[in-house]
């Protein structure tokens, strides 16, 4: 019985191969892109959990409350630590301090890499359950000890054992190599950790970290802490009990902030990164459900597809539903035979979906920025695999089935059988509700790269052609910071040097305590510093609005402050330059101001900046190249004198506007994803309109035949059957303008700075609509309109 | 005594009048016989037919099939019923067009419990017995219409059915193939095979072993 129904439909697909191909290619995109999301949602979704331990581990913050807003921070005092352990140890498995991760020099012999690490304690080993290849989990214990990620290893010692090998760090510490590590999995936020070093070495190496360490210093917020909650505890309740430790020990004037400490779960690292308020408010697992949900309802779209075509076929397929019925079949024996044959389309869609998915992974993976390798030798993959053809075929065939299934063999036999209205309504609400999804991804699609745009268009307050930017890992060039200028301007590789403490693209400290005359004593500043060289402003070009730069020729100088514009609005100064402002119990004066420069994200406002002249804090060479030569050329004198000065040292360099650009990596991920799926709903919807409007044109064909008959022309004919879908592409996008509307807007909610929503978006997208639509159905209509109506009147 | 109809009615609404399709029919089936129903177009024929073949309902009156009485049955029911005990033949064959003929004759035994070597020897059986084992892998539109209705006979006997309902069979056939058919047909009846067919022709008619006319959902005569 399955045989005779497989062979039936099997003839059935092979005879009409154009509805076949519709039918399966439409409904392969959709499962292809179905597959594809939901690899990408488990991958967001099982982020980190290559941790065994990834109930038990979170990490410390801080939520301070400045000027009645709350605020959340990575970075904790020093004796934290040591605290924790000492009188809360009963909630703690682990309690690991940690450096901030960041690149550091490893060389061997005469091999030197950059590698991105961090001094951590002994327990970060099994903390995070690091999949040990040489040593074990103690290998931490001795302070001079290094523990390498296999890849790390891999580049310094290829295949052989290293252990026992002696390294050196940042070109000063000579450490062992006492284990290495298989490297973490790629959906993990430790992901880039190519090494550790013992956290003992910190203090060791660093005098600011020896004397936080030493004095004891609670209110110099520079390190990390991740913990493991004892068995038995729970996030809530040990978060609670730590609450008020830094309050109980800051000094006096750290109470202001009310500083509380909050545990951040692991499995919130990732997915819900944002806090407002200072409370965890979510974060990208908005964008997980929200293409988990679009990918099912592109698969909606292609089942639609499916059930449309599959009762426009109904015609042809009545008579033998009548001939079966009358040599004996039941209905359910009928609706057996219809679902088997959905059941066949959907398994011969998805096999062409797993090789689409197979030939499409690489760009997919490019694209999203992930290492998602197909589940080929999953058991679970397969048996999901096969629910899901199960559900997609009753999804699919089961419309079909009852509707073909429940013709009545005396009126079908006849030959009177017309489709009724009622199938056509119902076709045609489907269709409705594809376009309606498909301008929504439209809308969507247009805002993000609106926003992207808009964003872009900031101005971002310097100029960062031919801007590089050098991190100084080694204590190498200290020192010798005008020597290096004057070599890099004399060799014509460079125009401007200068230096700083933060990075161009980002904002590494921000301090308080700033008073001034004028200012509410309630008033807690917080204001980003960042330490400079005399030659900053030439360098990267800012725009000097009101006193003057920086200048040698002034020697107090040293002591003045250049504000930037929004720091001159958050402190409500008028006519700042000359003001004094005091801030570490010394004198400063404002010599200028300058334009707002974007320094860590693009949406987001200015912090209130203020820039002062400090040569030993800098961590940045900043360099303008000579835009007269070949960037490589440029480079390349560079190198040349950088490494005379600090031979140990990889020359590592980045151009400010491409770290700039990775700013936009998450939205123009986002913005290229929606055009993806707004591109697949497209295609699927047209495929769907295609089918009807097929059906459609073959019901009215008697009708066509006669109106030409009667002198109509095909214009007039095309037309006519163009008219009916132009209404329903018109109410999909009255549907689509509010819901697409609302989402948008709230959608730009997540960034201050946003785009408007313009009414023109509306516009593009229905008039795109529109037209696809006319385009889909023109094919049709003048098709049949060209007909011969003595072939359609012949049979009546 | 195979069916009876007794004061069966069938009408539809039409502006308001009830326009009858079946008027009072009362009318019994023998078994052995070979009854030809004729009348004008929309006499009621096809309709009458469909209702013993009970793929039509009707509005009032009683039929009886075999001692079961139809009028009281449930769908399911009687869709066992004339499954078991009724073949059809159409005048258009309405065999299906994706099958070849092997699988058209095939397709009832399908809905019936045999076994696949079962239905091997029925259909092989039928094959022989219409001399187109040659034909058996051939498509509906392969084949000649009198050859179609053929194979559509061989399906409606596949089963061995008691009765066999013929709507108009050799309507869409030449003289010499309509012939051909009316003496398998007259053949069947003679093996013991119940037969009803509606046909225009006289000629046909005379192979009957009684004729019903009807005009207007009324018998004239019987």
């Amino acid at each position: 019985m399955i045989k005779n129904y497989f062979k039936i439909a099997l003839r059935n697909l092979l005879k009409n191969k154009g509805y076949a191909l519709i039918n399966i290619g439409g409904l392969a995109l959709g499962m292809a892109l179905v597959l594809l999301i939901s690899l990408w949602v488990y991958d967001e979704l099982t982020f980190d959990k290559s941790h065994d331990n990834y109930d038990g581990i979170a990490q410390v913050m801080s939520r301070k409350t400045r000027n009645g807003k709350n605020v959340i921070r990575y970075s904790l005092p020093y004796p934290l630590g040591s605290e924790l352990r000492a009188n809360y140890g009963e909630n703690f498995k682990h309690v690991v301090m940690s450096s901030f991760h960041g690149d550091n020099v490893i060389s061997m012999d005469d091999k030197k890499l950059s590698r991105h690490g961090g001094f951590m304690e002994s327990g970060a080993l099994s903390l995070f359950s690091l999949d040990m290849i040489y040593g074990d989990w103690d290998a931490l214990n001795d302070p001079n000890s290094i523990v390498l990620s296999q890849s790390t290893a891999n580049s310094f010692f290829g295949a052989d054992n290293p252990l026992g090998k002696t390294m050196k760090i940042n070109n000063k510490l000579n450490v062992s190599v006492t284990g290495v590590y298989k490297d973490i999995a790629h959906n993990a936020t430790l992901n880039q950790l190519d090494f550790i070093v013992p956290w003992e070495l910190y203090a060791m190496s660093y005098p600011w970290v020896k004397a936080a360490r030493d004095t004891n210093q609670w209110d110099n917020n520079s390190y990390q802490l991740f913990v493991q909650i004892a068995e038995g505890k729970n996030m809530i309740s040990v978060s609670n009990n730590i609450k008020k430790v830094i309050f109980n020990n800051i000094p006096e004037y750290g109470k202001r902030d009310k500083p509380e400490l909050v545990l951040h779960p692991m499995k919130n690292w990732h997915l819900r990164s944002d806090w407002k308020d200072g409370v965890n408010v979510g974060g990208f697992i908005q964008y997980v459900w929200l293409f988990g949900v679009v990918g099912l309802f592109v698969l909606l779209l292609a089942c639609i597809n499916f059930m449309n075509l599959s009762t426009a076929q109904s015609e042809k397929r009545a008579k033998e539903v009548g001939i079966r019925k009358t040599v004996g079949s039941s209905r359910y024996q009928l609706i057996n035979q219809f679902l088997s044959e959905s059941f066949l389309v959907v398994l011969a869609a998805f096999i062409l979906a797993i090789g689409l998915v197979f030939l499409v992974m690489p760009l997919f993976n490019q694209l999203s920025d992930k290492q998602i390798v197909f589940p080929f030798n999953s058991v679970t993959f397969w048996i999901i695999s096969v629910v899901f053809i199960i559900i997609t075929s009753l999804l699919a065939g089961s419309y079909p089935a009852l509707y073909l299934s429940s013709f009545r063999p005396v009126k079908v036999l006849k030959g009177t059988f017309k489709t009724g209205q009622s199938t056509t309504s119902f076709r045609k609400a489907l269709v409705v509700v594809q376009f309606t999804v498909s301008v929504i991804l439209v809308i969507g699609t247009i805002a993000v790269e609106k926003q992207i745009d808009y964003s872009k268009n900031r101005p971002i307050g310097y100029d960062m052609n031919s801007l590089i930017m050098v991190q100084k890992t080694t204590q190498d060039y200290d020192g010798k910071y005008n020597m290096l200028r004057n070599e890099l301007i004399n060799s014509g590789a460079v125009l401007e040097m200068a230096e700083s403490s933060s990075p161009l693209t980002d904002v590494w400290s921000t301090t308080g305590g700033f008073e001034w005359e004028g200012k509410s004593p309630d008033f807690i500043t917080n204001i980003a510093t960042i330490s400079i060289s005399h030659d900053y402003g030439k360098t990267v070009g800012w725009d000097v609005v009101d006193g003057r730069d920086f200048s040698r020729t002034f020697a107090t100088d040293s002591t003045a402050f250049v504000f930037n514009e929004t720091a001159i609005k958050y402190m409500g100064l008028e006519n700042p330059v000359g003001k004094i402002i005091r801030w570490n119990n010394q004198e400063h004066q404002v010599i200028g101001v300058v334009k707002d420069i974007i320094a860590v994200s693009p949406f987001e406002p200015v912090l209130p900046t203020v820039y002062t002249i400090k040569y030993a804090n800098t961590n940045w060479i900043e360099l303008k190249l000579n835009p007269e030569k070949s960037a490589g050329v440029s480079l390349a004198g560079v190198k040349a004198v950088l490494s005379k000065h600090a031979p140990h040292v990889p020359f590592k360099y980045e151009f400010v506007d491409d770290t700039f650009a990775e700013k936009f990596e998450a939205i123009e991920r986002i913005g290229k994803l929606s055009t993806i799926f707004a591109f697949f709903a497209i295609f699927i919807s047209c495929l769907g309109l295609f089918g009807l409007a097929s059906f459609m044109a073959e019901l009215r064909t008697k009708e066509i035949g006669v109106r030409k008959v009667v002198g109509a022309s095909v214009f007039n004919l095309w037309q006519l059957l163009s008219k009916d879908f132009v209404k329903l592409a018109v109410l999909a996008i009255i549907v689509a303008t509010p819901l697409a509307y609302y989402g948008v807007t709230k959608w730009l909610n997540n960034y201050t700075y946003q785009t408007e929503v313009s009414w023109w978006i509306f516009v593009i997208a229905g008039i795109g609509a529109l037209g696809i639509t006319l385009l889909t159905v023109s094919f049709q209509a003048i098709k049949v309109a060209a007909t011969n109506p003595i072939k359609s009147l012949r049979t009546e | 005594m195979i069916l009876q109809l007794k004061n069966i009615f069938k009408w539809v609404n039409s502006g308001g009048n009830r326009v009858f399709l079946l008027n009072d029919i009362d009318f019994t089936v023998n078994e052995g016989e070979f009854i030809s129903i004729m009348g004008p177009s929309g006499s009621g024929k096809t309709t009458l037919l469909n209702v013993i073949g009970m793929l039509d309902d009707f509005n009032e009156g009683e039929y009886t099939f075999l001692d079961e009485p139809v009028h009281t049955l449930k769908e399911k029911h009687r869709a066992r019923l004339y499954k078991e005990y009724i073949g059809f033949v159409f005048q258009a064959y309405h065999l299906i067009d994706e099958l070849t003929v092997y699988e058209n004759i095939e397709t009832p035994l399908l809905y019936k419990k045999h076994s696949s070597s079962e239905r091997k020897a029925m259909v092989a059986d039928m094959l022989d017995r219409f001399n187109i084992v040659g034909k058996k892998d051939l498509f509906p539109s392969q084949l000649s219409g009198g050859q179609q209705q053929l194979v559509g006979i061989a399906r409606a006997l596949v089963s061995s059915p008691k009765l066999i309902l013929a709507d108009e069979p050799t309507g869409n056939l030449n003289s010499t193939q309509g012939e051909e058919i009316m003496q398998l047909f007259k053949k069947l009846n003679d093996e013991g095979v119940t037969i009803i067919q509606v046909t225009h022709s006289e000629t046909n008619a005379t192979y009957g072993s009684r004729t019903i006319h009807l005009k207007d959902g009324l018998i004239v005569n019987n």
